[in-house]
């Protein structure tokens, strides 16, 4: 356990550089892939719900100091993606669930509920919520998955050599 | 007792903890304005800017040296040198606006780089590399040579955040100045901004410009913030739609200006012992 500890650590701290890489380099309009909360479906995945909260609220909360700057926001979107993930998890079908096309799905279900979830916060002082709703939602959901996707076929890739 | 206790606790675990999780995101949420919790923006802003200066530094000293090589192989390298001398004419662009800047603000300016960016989930922040040994303080209005980019929101002793017109939780008093309409900018859509509060009584076309108000406490008025690209008026709405492009660019943006701006303390005065009489 303590050995896939510290590979969640390497793990989160990579989504964290990278995540502010991203911010800086790839976004859309304010829209980049929310990496936290793949790493807090990875981790609710393979460990189960409540080691998903846990850690998509540290990783998150890290991820507020160092990106965001907005304390809070990124914890609330790792606890509540840990919590949707977590009831993906099936105990004896780890592998299954965790590195095949199962985890694009269930990032993509898991993102879409988190930012509808974390709504009010952006759309706060806007009138236009459906624009919010298009924008936030929708966009980072689809900018996510197409990443989980990709993350998904490199890791294939990679297997079927090794 | 005890054994429901712990039997309820077993199976409700995993909500009692997501609640108490979710709980304290929203605390911390909703105090991030306050002392502490800015205190802790404080040490990520210093921790991030530490980090993407000493990157910054890395990519500028191998951009000098394949600069150098470039420049050896100059017969080879026609149109990369082209390209370089378009981007020294938008750098000189750029200067030559701030320079008329601070020739022609009354307020102090304090220069510095833009060593980070972030946009995430409707947060728009750069970070400069000028912090409270510079002078710099939170609220303090933050200028580049073509207008208002934003206010300053944290400080570290070397770094300081600034929370842009694209921000959010941004909220501007500006004015437009050929309707002489006051009203405030907020962030639009697509990297635009909007004005709000504009009644439709006021004619606004596309072209006028939108600067900063005199109505603000933080900002002193007459600074660029953008030009209006679209005006119209919404079928049972008192006030008008409006989009404005912002002045500044803020993806090509590099250097800022923190200006020290403090409102006249006898107005500031003369109002709060006004509403004290009022109440």
């Amino acid at each position: 356990m303590t050995k896939r500890l510290f590979g969640y650590i390497a793990l989160s701290i990579a989504a964290i550089v990278l995540q502010k890489f991203l911010d800086n380099y790839a976004s859309i309009d304010s829209i980049s892939p929310q990496l936290i909360i793949l790493v807090a479906v990875y981790m609710s995945l393979r460990e189960g719900q409540l080691f998903g909260m846990g850690g998509g609220f540290l990783v998150g909360f890290v991820n507020d100091l160092l990106v965001t700057h907005f304390i809070g926001y990124s914890s609330l979107l790792g606890v509540i993606a840990g919590f949707v993930a977590g009831f993906f998890y099936k105990e004896g079908d780890v592998e299954l669930a965790a590195t095949n096309f199962n985890f694009a799905w269930i990032s993509a279900i898991t993102i879409a509920v988190t930012q509808l979830a974390a709504l009010p916060i952006i759309a706060s002082g806007e009138l236009n919520y459906f624009y919010v709703f298009l924008k936030f939602t929708v966009g980072t959901t689809i900018y996510t998955t197409v990443f989980a996707m990709i993350i998904v076929f490199v890791k294939g890739r990679k297997s079927r050599y090794v | 007792m005890y054994k429901w206790l712990a039997e309820f606790f077993g199976l409700a675990k995993n909500y009692i903890i997501f609640a108490l999780l979710i709980s304290l995101s929203l605390l911390l949420i909703s105090t991030n304005n306050n002392g502490h919790t800015r205190g802790l923006q404080v040490v990520g802003l210093v921790t991030t800017s530490y980090l993407e200066a000493g990157v910054n530094d890395v990519l500028g000293y191998f951009s000098l040296s394949s600069e150098v090589k470039k420049l050896q192989l100059e017969n080879a390298h026609l149109i990369d040198q082209n390209a370089k001398i378009r981007g020294a004419m938008e750098e000189n662009r750029q200067l030559r606006g701030l320079l008329n800047l601070r020739q022609q603000s009354s307020y102090p300016l304090i220069p510095g780089d833009v060593v980070g960016r972030s946009a995430d989930g409707g947060r728009n922040f750069i970070t400069l590399d000028i912090g409270e040994k510079n002078g710099v303080s939170v609220n303090d209005p933050v200028v580049s040579g073509t207008g208002l980019v934003g206010i300053v929101s944290a400080v570290s002793e070397n770094f300081s955040l600034v929370r842009t017109l694209l921000d959010v939780d941004s909220r501007v008093a500006a004015k437009l100045v050929n309707a002489s309409a006051d009203g405030l900018v907020v962030s639009g859509s697509y990297g635009e901004l909007a004005m709000e509060n504009v009644s439709r009584r006021y004619p606004v076309q596309p072209g006028d410009i939108v600067e900063t108000s005199s109505l603000s406490t933080l900002v002193p008025p007459g600074i660029a913030i953008g030009m209006v690209t679209k005006a119209e008026n919404r079928p049972g709405d008192i006030f008008k739609k409006i989009d404005v492009e912002p002045a500044v660019d803020y993806t090509s943006i590099t250097t800022a200006f923190v200006m020290k701006y403090s409102r006249p303390a006898e107005a500031t005065k003369l109002e709060k012992e006004h509403l004290q009489k009022e109440k």
